[in-house]
């Protein structure tokens, strides 16, 4: 469990970082954030790359600000930084609530929010907080910052929209309007291991009945993902557990056949997605207003 | 000269013990906590070099070829070597049953995902890692079998062709007349079962620096190893070597619970040091190479039980069916682990007759280890289980069905059907206690109570047997003879009255050293400060097993007090020359030899000892003047097994109750334990906090075997639980506050009344959880026979049942 062969560098600034990137061929080089999954790829050599380009010391990638009525996160802040942030606490809390479920303190320590967005493991949490939120991610590449909304940016297992020479720089998180309830549930194994199947909603009560259901759930396809069919459903409803049972079974209908592995056949999975939908919504429109 | 090792407190030369039964802090802490302590890891030998190992991808697969010379004309590599060496240079695993190894490289072909195939030595781990890479393989991929019914059918692909079958061993071992017993029966209950394969994670995985002196031709190991003389033993037989040309130098280290088993790469940097020219080669298990090839998976079980119940609720019989896939070979000795139960098969209860019919077969896995509680615990979630089914059809409440078939206090020494013999207990009791301490009744009512409210609550009650301080006799059913299992020490007073003891073991985390201080200073009347222990190497150390079969504890006091008593007696000697009379005038209390009757007369053990060592012309004529004694201690009346495998092996027999509460999420299959609570009874506590330490781990690591670890394979035998994202061991967050309270019923057998407790709460915890699950699963019809009980497979459960049609 020694890795390859590999240079270092560790550049001064994200400039110098994405020319460093454009100078290497494909494939030959590699961003290093906080490591908590690339360090693993490399010991088991899974990872091969010729250079290793360690961004995580650059600290004009590490800040949380406001921006407008949303939240601009550098891509080099940590987990613990955003776990302990009065502002993501009080502005955005399913991203704090999806944050307090990711791995052990040791590991939110030193895992960053970019870290985790360009990983894009399906059953991670930050891909579907983003999607939930609708959230946007700033890359600077060779020819200057472009944005991609969540949507786009997760194409499927491991693979985002990142170019090769592309460094994701900010998420930008809009603010939950006035009055959203939101959950963020998941099943995993242990607490702090990656979910077998988790759900994050959040919706609005309109005259009583509720409106802009968002609903994402994670850990059953190649990605997150976002499930109109089941949000049909349930907008311009009154939140009643018999809607929320409806849309779960619709959602747990509609999606592909999940992955089975050691922890969960494709059928619990499917199951899990219906049950913490149904339980999701419900937790949502007890905190909507 | 013959020793009596004192059984009770009130034997020692003291007023009143000030250590003993006292929780004293560790000795062994201030080194751990500041990192001082060294490990093998840290060992930096001259000249030495690391070693990698290249492992087989697949399960089963000829090996046609090996290019090694890319490899080898790699700068910095020193060797490489590949089952050509192995063929050459040394001999086939010992194992258990006998005849069931292979070379430590594979030589024809590679029987387990994992298998050595080749290996390189060379300056850093890193060049050893990217030298395997270019070493090329030709493999013809056989067909696996991964599966021990199929492993026994007829075609079957052979694990190893040379022995004409995959069967390793079938016996049936009947004690008493078990047949009339089921036939006699009011009922008779039978299950299926599945304990899927678990096993030990230490914190620290295995490492060794081996050196071959090709001069000498002497093989020196250096390791993190659990039982050095053993260990040097294996390394004997495998090359071929005078017992006296192999010495092992243990290291402390982090933990075993059975996993250091670590023989093959030991062996693998055996060759390749003897290929460098006798250069230390140092190996070093990293994590996945412990989880899928080294001493970590044990317990691959299909169970098939009945027992014959009375209608007063009295179990009269019992009869249990084991088919364990042992895996590749027989090398990691998991086959004893089958032959364990037999030292406790009928649990704390007096079931009259059993049958147990044993099946171990060879498959593409890797081979089984031992692994904390050797076999008994998949044993007792079966009989346990097998209780609870009695007590729900008879509608008894499972405390009183297990009160009802204790042995009671006043039958011990008790003797069980398969022959061990139990020394004492007090099992209502401690019942009794658990109950109260869990509140028992408020729970009942709590578990009615979240019913109506829909919601699924289950309480187990379990008890179960830990038998302490093991004797290789009863392994000898699997192929392990021998009988009696000595542990060595030397026990030395300097001429300042300072005490050092000699001992053949190393750290391993149960704090022994602790208790070999505490004895001491009780013994003689010194601070346990006054007292040092020097860990030697194999060469040099009394005979010594080291800790395995919760044994140590009780094993080493004997051995200290029968070294403490034989000082006493030379001492005592020397005193009466001094004050002029008898040695049977003579006595030893608080650290003072002082004459009977005559007050004053009296001298410290430093004295005598500074008298003994710079005083010889006061010396009794012919005394042997050094203040020091060895006593090897063995466990008293052992003998071999008779022919249907009886007899007396465990010395001493702990008892525990466990009572769990757990909430079943009935739409996720999640299992959440609320409460968590238990009374256990292991003898004399000669250091509370040490036992409780033991409980607590054990707990945890039962939990585990319960709830989340497993070693799957797919049908091709790969192993799909190779890290930690696979293989889920219980974190802080998944283990309840443990409470606990303790009976103690001194074991008349053991030195001062002290019984194994080692291993521990492993042996009920599982059952008791599982019992906890099944009595929530009872609400809905339905019953879990697989561990662990994973949230996919209740889930599963829970399907089905809410699927049958009611009341079917
Ligand atoms: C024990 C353990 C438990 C864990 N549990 C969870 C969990 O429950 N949920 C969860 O979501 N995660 C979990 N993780 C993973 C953890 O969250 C990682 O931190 C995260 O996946 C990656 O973030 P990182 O900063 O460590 O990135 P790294 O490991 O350094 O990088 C990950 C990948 O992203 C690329 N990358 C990193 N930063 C950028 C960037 N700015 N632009 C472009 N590419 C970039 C890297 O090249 C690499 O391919 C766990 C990890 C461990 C070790």
């Amino acid at each position: 469990m020694k890795p390859a062969r590999f240079d270092y560098a560790a550049p001064g600034s994200l400039a110098e970082a994405v020319t460093l990137l454009a100078q290497s061929g494909e494939d030959e080089a590699k961003i290093l954030a906080g490591g908590q999954s690339l360090m693993p790829l490399l010991n088991m050599r899974l990872a091969r790359p010729q250079l290793l380009v360690d961004v995580s010391g650059l600290a004009e990638l590490d800040y949380i600000r406001e921006q407008g009525a949303g939240l601009a996160i550098g891509a080099m802040t940590t987990k613990r930084a955003l776990e302990q942030s009065e502002l993501v606490k009080r502005r955005q809390p399913l991203l704090h609530a999806a944050t307090v479920l990711i791995g052990h303190p040791q590991i939110r320590n030193r895992g960053t929010i970019g870290g985790s967005m360009a990983q894009a493991d399906p059953a991670a949490e930050y891909p579907a907080v983003a999607l939930a939120m609708d959230a946007e991610l700033v890359v600077q590449g060779p020819d200057g910052e472009r944005c991609i909304k969540a949507e786009d940016f997760f194409v499927t297992y491991l693979t985002t929209a990142l170019e090769p020479a592309e460094i994701l720089s900010e998420v930008r998180v809009p603010e939950l309007p006035a009055g959203t309830g939101w959950s963020f549930r998941e099943v995993a194994r242990r607490h702090g291991d990656f979910a077998v199947a988790g759900a994050a909603v959040t919706l609005r009560l309109e005259a009583g009945r509720c409106a802009d259901t968002r609903i994402v759930v994670f850990g059953v396809g190649d990605r997150a993902l976002r499930v109109d069919e089941a949000e049909q459903l349930v907008d311009g409803e009154a939140p009643t557990s018999g809607l929320f049972e409806r849309a779960g079974t619709k959602l747990s209908e509609v999606i592909e056949e999940p992955l089975s592995d050691l922890h969960a056949s494709a059928d619990y999975r499917r199951d899990l997605a219906r049950v913490l939908t149904q339980r999701g919504l419900a937790e949502a429109a007890s905190r909507a207003s | 000269m013959a020793v009596e090792i004192p059984t009770e407190l009130e034997d020692l030369p003291t007023s009143k013990p000030h250590w003993i039964g006292r929780e004293v802090k560790r000795v062994e802490d201030p080194s751990l906590v500041t990192g001082r302590t060294e490990f093998i890891d840290d060992v930096v030998l001259p000249r030495m070099l690391h070693c990698a190992i290249l492992r087989s991808p697949f399960a089963h697969a000829r090996i046609s070829k090996i290019d090694t010379r890319e490899a080898e004309a790699l700068p910095g590599v020193l060797a490489v070597v590949t089952g050509e060496d192995a063929l050459r240079w040394s001999y086939p695993a010992v194992t258990a049953p006998e005849g069931w190894g292979t070379h430590c490289i594979a030589t024809d072909k590679a029987r387990y995902v994992g298998e050595p195939v080749a290996a390189v030595a060379a300056t850093s781990r890193y060049v050893a890692e990217d030298a395997i890479e270019l070493i090329t393989v030709d493999y013809e991929p056989l067909q696996a079998v991964a599966d021990p019914f199929e492993a026994m059918k007829e075609g079957s692909p052979l694990v190893i062709e040379e022995k004409g079958s995959n069967v390793m061993l079938q016996r049936t071992f009947t004690w008493g007349d078990v047949d009339e017993a089921f036939a006699a029966a009011d009922h008779v209950f039978s299950e299926k079962f599945r304990w899927n394969r678990v096993g030990a994670n230490p914190t620290e995985t295995f490492g060794a620096i081996c050196e071959w002196d090709p001069m000498d031709l002497n093989l020196t190991v250096r390791g993190s190893i659990q039982s050095a003389s053993n260990f040097g033993l294996g390394r004997v037989a495998t090359f071929g070597l005078p017992s006296n040309r192999v010495n092992i130098i243990s290291y402390a280290h982090g933990g075993s619970f059975g996993g250091k088993g670590g023989t093959r790469g030991t062996d693998v940097a055996c060759l390749l040091s003897r290929k460098a020219g006798g250069r230390p080669v140092k190996w070093i298990e990293d994590r996945m190479e412990y989880l899928t090839a080294g001493g970590s998976q044990a317990w691959d079980r299909h169970y098939e039980a009945s027992i014959a119940v009375r209608a007063d609720g009295v179990v009269t019989g019992l009869r249990v069916k084991l088919v364990n896939d042992i895996g590749a070979t027989g090398e990691g000795f998991g086959a004893i682990n089958t032959a364990k139960p037999l030292a406790a098969f009928t649990g704390p209860y007096t079931i009259a007759v059993a049958q147990y019919d044993l099946t171990l077969t060879a498959s593409n896995k890797l081979p089984e280890s031992p692994c904390r509680g050797m076999g008994p615990p998949p044993h007792f979630f079966v009989l346990e289980q097998m209780m609870d089914i009695a007590a729900r059809a008879l509608d008894v409440d499972p405390a009183e069905f297990r009160r009802r078939n204790f042995i009671r206090a006043d039958q011990f020494p008790y003797t069980i059907p398969s022959g061990n013999e139990y020394d004492s207990g007090s099992y209502e009791e401690v019942l009794d206690k658990a109950l109260e301490l869990a509140g028992y009744a408020e729970l009942r009512r709590q578990q009615a109570e979240a019913l109506e409210q829909g919601r699924l609550l289950g309480i187990g009650v379990a008890s179960a047997i830990e038998p302490g301080v093991f004797d290789l006799n009863v392994y000898s059913v699997v192929g392990m003879q021998g009988t009696g299992v000595p542990e060595g020490a030397t026990v030395s007073i300097d001429i300042l009255g300072m005490v050092t003891v000699r001992v053949g073991f190393t750290l391993e985390g149960q704090g022994q050293y602790t208790l070999v201080s505490q004895i001491i200073a009780d013994y003689f009347g010194v601070e346990m400060d006054s007292v040092r222990i020097a860990p030697l190497d194999t060469r040099s150390a009394p005979p010594s097993f080291g800790p395995g079969g919760s044994r140590l504890g009780v094993a080493i006091t004997g051995a200290v007090l029968g070294a403490c008593e034989r000082i006493r007696e030379k001492m005592a000697i020397v005193t009466a020359g001094l004050m002029q009379t008898e040695p049977a005038n003579i006595e030893l209390m608080d650290g003072r030899f002082r004459v009977k009757g005559v007050p004053g007369a009296e001298m410290t053990v430093a004295e005598v000892a500074g008298t003994m060592l710079a005083r010889s012309d006061l010396l009794p004529p012919g005394i042997d003047p050094r203040p020091e004694a060895t006593h090897v201690w063995t466990a008293p009346g052992r003998a071999p097994v008779d022919e249907e495998g009886r007899t007396k092996s465990y010395l001493t027999a702990a008892q525990a109750v466990h009572v769990v509460l757990v909430e079943i999420d009935r739409e996720t299959g999640q299992v959440e334990i609320l409460k968590y609570c238990l009374c256990d009874d292991c003898g004399t506590r000669l250091n509370p906090a040490t036992v409780e330490g033991q409980t607590d781990g054990s707990v945890v690591q039962g939990i585990g075997a319960a709830l989340l670890e497993e070693y799957a394979y797919d049908d091709e035998a790969q192993p799909l639980s190779t890290t930690f994202m696979e293989y889920l061991l219980p974190t802080i967050n998944d283990v309840p506050l443990i409470e606990k309270v303790a009976v103690v019923t001194p074991s008349p057998f053991a030195p001062l009344g002290a019984k194994g407790c080692g291993e521990g709460a492993m042996h009920t915890t599982p059952a008791a959880v599982m019992c906890a699950v099944n009595d929530a699963l009872a609400q809905l019809g339905t019953r879990a026979t697989e561990v662990p009980a994973a949230p996919h497979r209740v889930w599963k459960l829970i399907r089905e049942a809410n699927e049958k049609p009611q009341g079917a």
